[in-house]
């Protein structure tokens, strides 16, 4: 146990001692911070101006109603849209030319053509430099195919209010059920970013500490480190202490940054300029994500232990490794689908799989609610795994560590694993 | 008692047999050398000492108890290939190592810091590892063998890549460590060295034992007693008497092969009289000699 602990303590004291380290610990936050806040400081600081458009309406009965839909105005007061109605003469195609001219200086910013035949079904037509502008495409489309049906309904005989009444339309709200009861009402950005940011710090720390175990102990065999640590210590106890090091480095990092979280939970609305509904997660989350990173990096770690050992190289070793990196990359790529079906029957058989719970158990809980039971479950299949792969690697890392040059074939680990 | 007692072990690797009943002691106070070329099972035999490896079969007994985990503090162990944590503090590296072996921190702290300054190195106990010479490097590796005061010591091919100063360096810590009363094994393929420094040996080729004992009496059981004799006169009275068994004559010397239990002196008081004797040399077949003539029998 004395030599464990020595292991485990220099270990500790080489890693967080680092540079690399204390830059990314602190990094890390500070980026999942902007993540939350820069999108929707961008849309703050977004400088207003008002939108010219000219329009033309060879129907005729269109373009007198639109300034009335288009009448908001921006925050400082002045109106959002500068319309120009363009009175049809008998050459439009040279009206249009002119105008498509202007929009290409930019002097007006759109140019909406309403046909004659608009009643009848006919396309809206629409110039601009920035046609992938959604918000004011749909707008114009609304506007116009609103004015449209209120013609054809006035026609069929319907009156002005009675058309009001009939085509209002249904807002929505989406309000999330949390496990103590509490509604918040949460949308599928919020649902994403919350999780994918728990997600992505998963998934790149247990790759980065995994890969770090792997390649510590392909330095120490290729230096032939190992060789002097043999002579006092057994390969069991050196492989424990390195995973426990290893461990406790990245624990620190989880500590620091979920008091970091909680103090966005408790402080957050206070020093963030904009609301922090990103950050609107409870403190138990953050909890399980100490949890579920622990299990997790004891599994990958060790799993990264075992391919360490066989291998003489980095590029080996990495190669060697895919099959486990893969392992954790399957979670990431289901993100959104699990962001949509988190209750899904395929998200909640893989959040018993050992090799995906860690991260997607994890998801589970952040966006549904998922039983005591469910999750106990899936925690206790995963320390059993664990203690098995423990095991198993323990036989293949005595061996594989005094076993230089060639890389052992799946037939010959297996004899290890047997002896 | 012996520090160090070997029993009849074996080691297989599928059909190769690395060390095939294999047996000796090392007692305090003595040096005593496993001899044999690359790959005779040296490396094999010492790593299941340290229990790194399990023999198949046979025992190892330290200090009187069956090797186990727990007596690998006592050990100081300077394996054939050696590495150091190369972005670690000279300090810090010798205080792992020592801790390692179940000292205290504050212990290794000064132990590490005695051995420093004994070997000069004093003043590089801040750098870190990689920023010292290859030299320097291999000091470190011995101050971090001894630096917990072990009752045994077990060197495999110490003097591999060794830098001549530092050679000598650990032939004289092997010897100081000896008059202190510490059991020393060593392995090497240099037999020279083995001659210079052993009380006892082994020779293993191929895993199997060639010889073993005291390394005097094995100079004297298996190489021949000859005498090298530069002489002016006439070189026939070196036949002349009943203690040689062989008189090789050349012009300015013989080669002068003596009986069983005689000695040159008692030669050269039987013909110096006779011839005027210019130089002599005894010349012993050396442990080289006796190794190849005994393992390329096999």
């Amino acid at each position: 146990m004395d030599k464990i602990l020595t292991i485990i303590k220099r270990e500790y004291k080489e890693a967080v001692f680092k540079k690399s380290f204390i830059i990314m610990t602190l990094l890390t936050p500070i980026i999942m911070i902007a993540m939350g806040i820069v999108p929707s400081l961008l849309v703050r600081m977004d400088i207003e101006e008002p939108t010219v458009l000219s329009i033309l309406d060879e129907s005729g009965i269109i373009a007198d109603k639109m300034p009335e839909a288009l009448d908001d105005s921006l925050k400082d007061g002045t109106p959002r849209f500068i319309i120009n109605i363009l009175q049809p003469n008998s050459d439009t195609d040279q009206i249009i030319e002119a105008q498509k001219e202007n929009v290409n200086s930019e002097t007006i910013d759109g140019f909406l053509v309403i046909p004659k035949d608009i009643v009848e079904g006919d396309d809206l037509k629409y110039y601009s430099k920035n046609v992938a502008n959604f918000d004011l495409n749909r707008r114009l489309q609304k506007i116009v195919s609103t004015i449209t049906i209120d013609h054809r309904l006035q026609n069929s005989g319907f009156d002005h209010e009675v058309i009001n009444e009939l085509t209002k339309s249904v807002g929505i709200k989406t309000i999330k059920i949390t496990k103590e009861g509490e509604e918040s009402e949460r949308g599928f950005i919020d649902e994403f970013f919350s999780t994918f940011i728990f997600v992505l710090i998963l998934y790149v720390t247990l790759i980065m500490y995994g890969m770090s175990i792997m390649r510590s102990i392909i330095q120490e065999k290729t230096t032939r480190i190992i060789e002097v640590l043999l002579s006092s210590a057994n390969p069991f106890q050196i492989m424990a202490g390195k995973i426990l090091g290893q461990g406790s480095v990245g624990l620190t990092q989880y500590v620091i940054w979920v008091l970091f979280g909680f103090i966005l939970i408790f402080f957050g609305a206070r020093m963030m300029p904009v609301s922090a509904d990103a950050f609107s997660f409870s403190p138990e989350i953050l909890l399980y994500f100490i949890l579920f990173y622990l299990l997790g990096y004891f599994l990958f770690s060790t799993m990264y232990t075992g391919v360490g050992a066989i291998t003489n190289t980095d590029q080996e070793a990495q190669q060697a490794a895919t099959p486990i990196t893969f392992m954790l990359i399957i979670p990431l790529i289901l993100i959104s689908f699990m962001v949509k079906n988190p209750d899904s029957t395929i998200v909640q058989v893989l959040s018993y799989i050992p090799f995906f719970s860690p991260i997607i158990m994890f998801a589970r809980i952040n966006l549904s609610t998922p039983s005591m039971i469910e999750i106990w479950t899936s925690v206790l299949i995963l320390i059993a795994t664990i203690v098995l792969m423990i095991l198993l690697v323990a036989k293949i890392y005595r061996v594989g560590i005094l076993m230089y040059g060639k890389r052992p074939t799946l037939p010959e680990i297996m004899k290890w694993i047997r002896l | 008692m012996p520090v160090l007692e070997i029993n009849n072990i074996v080691k297989k690797y599928g059909e190769y047999t690395a060390v095939n009943d294999v047996s000796f002691d090392v007692s305090e106070g003595h040096i005593y050398g496993i001899l044999g070329p690359n790959g005779a099972g040296k490396t094999t035999t010492i790593r299941m000492i340290m229990n790194i490896i399990a023999p198949d079969s046979g025992s190892i007994k330290l200090f009187g108890q069956t090797m186990n985990d727990s007596l690998k503090s006592r050990i100081g162990y300077l394996p054939e290939e050696r590495g150091l944590y190369q972005k670690m503090k000279v300090i810090d590296m010798l205080v792992f190592l020592g801790e390692l072996h179940g000292m205290k921190t504050a212990a290794a702290k000064e132990s590490a810091v005695f051995w420093l300054e004994k070997m000069q190195l004093g003043e590089k106990s801040q750098n870190n590892i990689d920023e010292l010479s290859k030299g320097m490097q291999q000091k470190i590796q011995i101050i971090g063998t001894i630096m917990h005061d072990p009752d045994l010591i077990i060197l495999d091919e110490p003097f591999s890549g060794l830098d001549p100063v530092n050679v000598n360096l650990i032939k004289n810590l092997m010897m100081d460590m000896r008059d202190k009363g510490k059991a020393i094994m060593f392995s090497t393929h240099m037999m020279d060295a083995a001659e210079k420094l052993c009380n006892e040996i082994l020779m293993i080729n191929k895993g199997n034992k060639v010889l073993d004992g005291k390394l005097n009496e094995i100079l004297s059981e298996y190489g021949k007693n000859s005498v090298h004799i530069e002489f002016h006169g006439d070189g026939k009275v070196f036949n002349q008497n009943d203690i040689v068994t062989k008189v090789d004559h050349y012009p300015n010397y013989v080669e002068v092969e003596m009986k069983e239990g005689h000695s040159p002196s008692q030669l050269i008081k039987k013909v110096i009289d006779t011839v005027e004797i210019t130089a002599i040399q005894s010349s012993k077949s050396s442990l080289n000699e006796i190794f190849i003539s005994l393992a390329g029998g096999n």
